[in-house]
């Protein structure tokens, strides 16, 4: 036995038959009873721009996780308004999995969250905006500060404000010195909020 | 021309400095301690000179939120050490030897070779190593075929590595043995013999196309190191799943000292042997 040179090519024919590309076929694979097929299939529908919904509509019923993490990257990389509104669907998901794996979807996306954010922000479940407030803290988008400001000066729930003053310690600017003030008093018998704007304020006085 | 006198009057502060370190720790897995401070400060204010930002604040703005990302990876590639030589991180080929590849043999089923893939290749001095560690240090080469392939985007560095003349800095860690076994002195420089030569196959591949590392299957272990990180996140993350495809259930994943699989994706198990940490695709579907 020894070192034996391989020809990659020879593998590619050994390999357990011939793939095809045909958007058709990639997308009756998603139904295959073979995790490994579907993971496949799923990744090469990332060049086919019409199949988001095939992938969102596979996504709510796949189990193996290595399938839906596959999915979940093909669609950040499609990224048209079918996968965005697929991820969104996510946040409401009741597994943390689901729920995580699509915030880290969507910081990929500034442009395609940019357009929705605001209502993600204005949604009546507070876990939904407490989830959009973590979208932003990877979101390479010029409004964070903005939509963050927006979050601290209008938002009744504590725990979204908390969220945001965490991140507004952060990327806050002199534009956030008078809102933070504003939520010290309006938070006044909440010592984490008070803490975490004392915290921003020094930071950005620091700044 | 700016003098370097005028380069110090940019000052990061102590805050800015953990600000930094926070977040390029979350972008990219790599932590700088304060000891490193000095390393760190010298290249931030190098970037924040070439991209005439006037300040850390500005710079750190517009590093987080530049929708290209373009400048996180030109701080990133400023930030690592590009270098490459014969036994880097030695201790994931002591890993390879002592603890991957007996228990790889051991689940073994029949008598096809094992594969191990590097990838970036760059000048070859890696899949070289792993040659020569396999017949220097493991016995199980008298037991099994292995077929290294060692690939790049570069098809200029595929050229030099399968030439295969290396410097003396480049070898500086190979031991006395090795060097006469497996080198011959060619002036200045080491050419590695031909028998390694033949027994690595380089091939070209850009890892985020589906049509080069489709033909790539059933190895048993990849070498990946100091590649991811200069990848942005989706494209790691598709690195990592297309990975996860590459390998047997079961196939290894080594990442470079300063990269961390668990942060790219949850796909892999981590494995803690004595001589390194290193990531498997799980035996059985999760």
């Amino acid at each position: 036995m020894a070192l034996v040179k391989m020809h990659i090519t020879e593998s590619a024919a050994q390999d357990e038959g011939k793939e095809t590309l045909e958007w058709p076929v990639l997308l009756a694979a998603l139904e295959d009873d073979n995790p490994t097929i579907r993971r496949r299939s799923a990744r090469e529908l990332v060049n086919c721009q019409n199949c988001a919904a095939a992938l969102v509509d596979r996504l709510k019923r796949e189990r193996d996780l290595s399938v839906r993490e596959v999915i979940f990257t093909t669609l950040t990389r499609l990224g048209d308004s079918t996968a965005v509104a697929g991820l969104v669907d996510c946040l409401r998901s009741e597994d943390p999995a689901v729920r995580n794996e699509a915030i880290d979807a969507m910081k990929q996306l500034p442009e395609n969250m940019a357009s929705i954010m605001k209502g993600l922000l204005q949604d009546r479940d507070p876990d939904i905006r407490i989830f959009a407030v973590n979208v932003l803290e990877s979101l390479r988008h010029p409004n964070v500060e903005s939509w963050l400001i927006e979050v601290i000066e209008t938002d009744a729930h504590v725990n979204v404000c908390a969220t945001a003053v965490d991140l507004l310690s952060e990327v806050g600017t002199q534009a956030a010195l008078n809102p933070l003030a504003r939520l010290k008093a309006r938070f006044a018998d909440e010592p984490y909020v008070q803490f975490a704007a004392d915290l921003a304020l020094r930071r950005i006085h620091e700044d | 021309m700016k003098t370097d006198a005028d380069i110090t009057k940019i000052v990061i502060s102590g805050d800015d400095f953990q600000k930094f370190r926070e977040y390029f720790y979350r972008k990219t897995g790599i932590s700088f301690e304060p000891s490193k401070r000095y390393f760190v400060d010298k290249r931030l204010v190098e970037r924040i000179e070439m991209t005439e930002s006037g300040n850390f604040r500005t710079y750190f703005t517009m590093l987080r939120f530049q929708a290209s990302g373009e400048e996180l990876q030109q701080l990133t590639n400023i930030m690592t050490v590009n270098e490459t030589y014969f036994l880097r991180e030695e201790y994931q080929f002591q890993c390879l030897v002592d603890s991957m590849l007996p228990d790889i043999a051991n689940r073994k089923i029949d008598n096809s070779p094992i594969r191990i893939w590097c990838i970036p290749s760059s000048s070859g001095e890696e899949p070289y190593t792993v040659a020569m560690y396999l017949l220097e240090r493991w016995a199980g080469i008298n037991r099994w075929d292995v077929e290294i392939i060692s690939s790049d985007i570069d098809t200029g560095i595929l050229k030099k590595a399968r030439v295969g003349c290396y410097s003396a800095r480049a070898v500086q860690h190979v031991p006395a043995t090795w060097l006469a076994k497996y080198f011959t002195r060619t002036g200045d420089n080491f050419q590695i013999c031909e028998e390694l030569r033949q027994a690595v196959e380089f091939t070209r591949v850009n890892l985020s196309e589906l049509a080069d590392t489709r033909p790539y299957r059933n190895f048993d272990v990849i070498f990946c190191r100091n590649l991811l990180i200069y990848f942005d996140d989706v494209s790691r993350k598709a690195a990592a799943e297309t990975f996860y495809d590459v390998l047997k259930p079961g196939g290894y994943i080594c990442l470079g000292h300063s990269e961390s699989m668990s942060r790219i994706s949850s796909l892999y198990n981590v494995r803690k042997f004595p001589e390194a940490i290193v990531y498997q695709r799980p035996l059985e579907a999760r």
